[in-house]
């Protein structure tokens, strides 16, 4: 057994029993109701906060979306917060600040966190406050989605169903993909209070999270995981509105997704290795604490260890069938040979891996046709086939590098 | 008992069927190699009796024989290639694949034997290589000397190749081995009876062979 197989079939066990986890707990009851239609018995006053920083291109359209939402505009207000854009995005805040439904306001640069809390102190009259980014689009109907799966008292926060905004590059088509994969992810794990993430398209919480829980911080730039985990360590609960579609635009080339998915993993380590590592084997929250935390941290680690192995594994394949083909005429080795079944290349990890393949794409498939997603998920599918197992490793094994070696995160 | 300890044992217990189905399948489709080598060796040791036996029963005319033995050479190198296959799968410490080696082995001796008899009633000059490796961790080039033999062989049907497993433990194997006087430097080629040690290209391995050997013709066969 080569050392890639060694490692590769106890993340392929364990790869199976996720994804049979997630099948089971898609057809449990708490899953099942929560992806029935909700009707809204109200519409309390519920404030959008809209933090921007050189969102000049994207902000209009934001806000226009928001506008558009099919909600009373006597119980909805939004707030820009501009935070020390050095483009034309405050010439855009300013056009919206005579609308009797927004508050536009300007303050020095001094991250997302902040602009977030300052909209927070012009939001005290909501009952829900929600956060919209500035490159991200929703949906007509997502915010009464949203409201609806407040239903449940100890709800404090739920989350949207997020997908890419017109997908036109090799690396957004991947990502709209795997996006429909994460749609599902926070469905079923929602059910069972497994979240560990409010994320900045559309994420809502109830007021009193901040009074009670304080206002959102620096949290190594990823506000939205600590505050999650902040609501999880209290003992409350995140929910999801599968149906609440908001469209957020991904990062369009290799570098910059990158860039993003360094500050979340980095974000995601740090917060939980630092600040919160009781939830790891919290007791009053086992599904979070021994289960997604857990296996969040062993597929980082994994992943890693499996990309290493497999590419060295890989590249000696490939010198042995390099100098093998030097020995003889390149014709004899391409040369025809007749099909037979006995040569057929199936081993346990082919199998298990098509297993997990398949099934991650079934996912797919139910994710983008639950919530209601637009667009084509098959052609983006290639594309996730194609690139995703060797971009992840990348971001994973830069973030954990950062992480040991205490280096800074930048935003952009 | 909570509904999420529910959905976990229930988890676990669709992926212990669900991964031992798998491992049953790969069992079966492995075994079923296994059978289909056996069957083709079957085969050819039926050949090889028959062979063995056309050529003692055709005493007066044994080059009778001589076409029997050219498909049997066929047959002996896709066995070859399938138990090699099978081995890569498997490993080499497999039972079933080192008893299958043996059967390969003795069937290969057997077949150098008849067609030496063959070539010495019938005054023909057939290119016999008798190629010997290791598995043993001590050839660094066995898989290209395994390689040019197949393009060879390929090219050149009139040559038979017979690959030994030098460290297999078989009886009559060892025997070549020792009336052949082979050194354990590998790898290790016996070109019509001369010696030839290691491997460098393939023009090197060439020049190893009687002059007008590597044609296209099947002459000798």
């Amino acid at each position: 057994m080569s050392s890639a197989e060694v490692i590769a079939y106890p993340l392929l066990f364990l790869a199976v029993f996720f994804e049979s986890f997630l099948l089971v707990t898609f057809l449990s009851r708490p899953a099942r109701e929560s992806r029935g239609i909700r009707s809204l018995q109200a519409t309390p006053r519920v404030a959008i906060i809209v933090p921007c920083w050189n969102e000049e291109t994207t902000l209009a359209g934001t806000v226009e979306s928001l506008l558009a939402l099919d909600y009373p505009a006597t119980q909805l207000s939004l707030i820009l917060v501009n935070d020390g854009s050095t483009d034309a995005t405050p010439t855009v805040v300013d056009r919206y600040a005579s609308h009797p439904q927004i508050t536009a306001l300007h303050k020095e640069n001094g991250g997302k966190y902040t602009a977030m809390n300052l909209g927070l102190a012009h939001a005290h009259d909501a009952e829900f406050v929600g956060f919209l980014d500035a490159d991200s689009y929703v949906a007509p109907d997502a915010l009464k989605e949203i409201i609806a799966a407040f239903s449940v008292p100890d709800v404090m926060a739920v989350t949207a169903s997020m997908s890419i905004h017109e997908p036109r590059t090799f690396i957004q088509r991947m990502q709209y993909a795997e996006y429909t994969f994460a749609i599902m992810l926070r469905h079923i794990l929602s059910s069972l209070n497994g979240l560990y993430v409010t994320p900045g398209p559309f994420s809502f919480y109830r007021r009193e999270v901040f009074t009670k829980l304080g206002l959102f911080k620096h949290a190594y730039l990823a506000e939205d995981m600590e505050m999650a985990m902040r609501i999880q360590r209290a003992g409350h609960q995140i929910g999801n509105a599968m149906r609440a579609r908001v469209y957020t635009k991904g990062p369009p080339t290799f570098p910059k997704l990158i860039k993003q998915r360094v500050r979340w993993t980095t974000g995601f380590l740090r917060n939980l290795l630092f600040e919160y590592r009781d939830l790891i084997g919290a007791r009053h929250n086992r599904v979070l604490g021994s289960f997604v935390l857990p296996l969040a941290i062993v597929a980082i680690g994994g992943g890693i260890l499996l990309f290493v192995v497999s590419g060295i594994d890989l590249i000696q394949q490939g010198w042995h069938a390099y100098t093998l083909a030097q020995v003889a005429p390149l014709s004899y080795a391409f040369a025809w040979r007749p099909f037979s079944w006995f040569y057929l290349p199936i081993t346990m990890i082919i199998l298990l891996g098509s297993v997990v393949i398949t099934t991650t794409l079934t996912w797919m498939y139910l994710g983008k046709n639950l919530s209601r997603t637009p667009g084509r998920l098959v052609p983006n599918v290639v594309f996730y086939l194609a690139l995703y197992w060797f971009v992840a490793p990348i971001w994973l094994i830069r973030s954990l590098s950062d992480v040991a070696r205490g280096v800074a995160t930048p935003w952009r | 008992m909570s509904l999420f300890t529910r959905n976990l044992l229930i988890a676990l217990g669709i992926s212990i069927v669900l991964v031992g189905t798998v491992a049953l399948a790969i069992t079966y489709l492995n075994n079923t190699r296994l059978e289909n080598i056996s069957t083709i060796a079957d085969q050819i040791a039926i050949d090889t009796l028959s062979l063995d036996t056309q050529f003692s029963l055709l005493e007066t005319a044994p080059c009778e024989s001589a076409t029997s033995s050219a498909t049997l050479i066929s047959s002996l190198t896709d066995l070859g290639n399938r138990l090699a296959y099978t081995e890569n799968q498997l490993g080499s410490d497999n039972s079933q694949v080192v008893r299958l080696k043996q059967q390969y082995s003795l069937l290969e001796i057997r077949d150098y034997l008849i067609t030496k008899q063959l070539a010495a009633a019938c005054k023909t000059k057939p290119v016999t290589v008798l190629y010997f490796y290791s598995n043993a961790g001590d050839c660094s080039d066995c898989d290209k000397a395994g390689y040019a033999l197949s393009y060879l062989r390929k090219t050149y049907p009139s040559i038979r190749v017979y690959s030994f497993d030098y460290n297999l433990d078989l009886g009559a194997l060892k025997t070549l081995i020792g009336i052949s006087k082979v050194k354990d430097t590998f790898p290790a080629f016996i070109i019509n009876g001369t010696h030839y040690y290691g491997f460098t290209t393939l023009e090197d391995l060439e020049k190893q062979f009687p002059k007008g050997a590597l044609s296209t013709t099947t002459q000798n066969k």
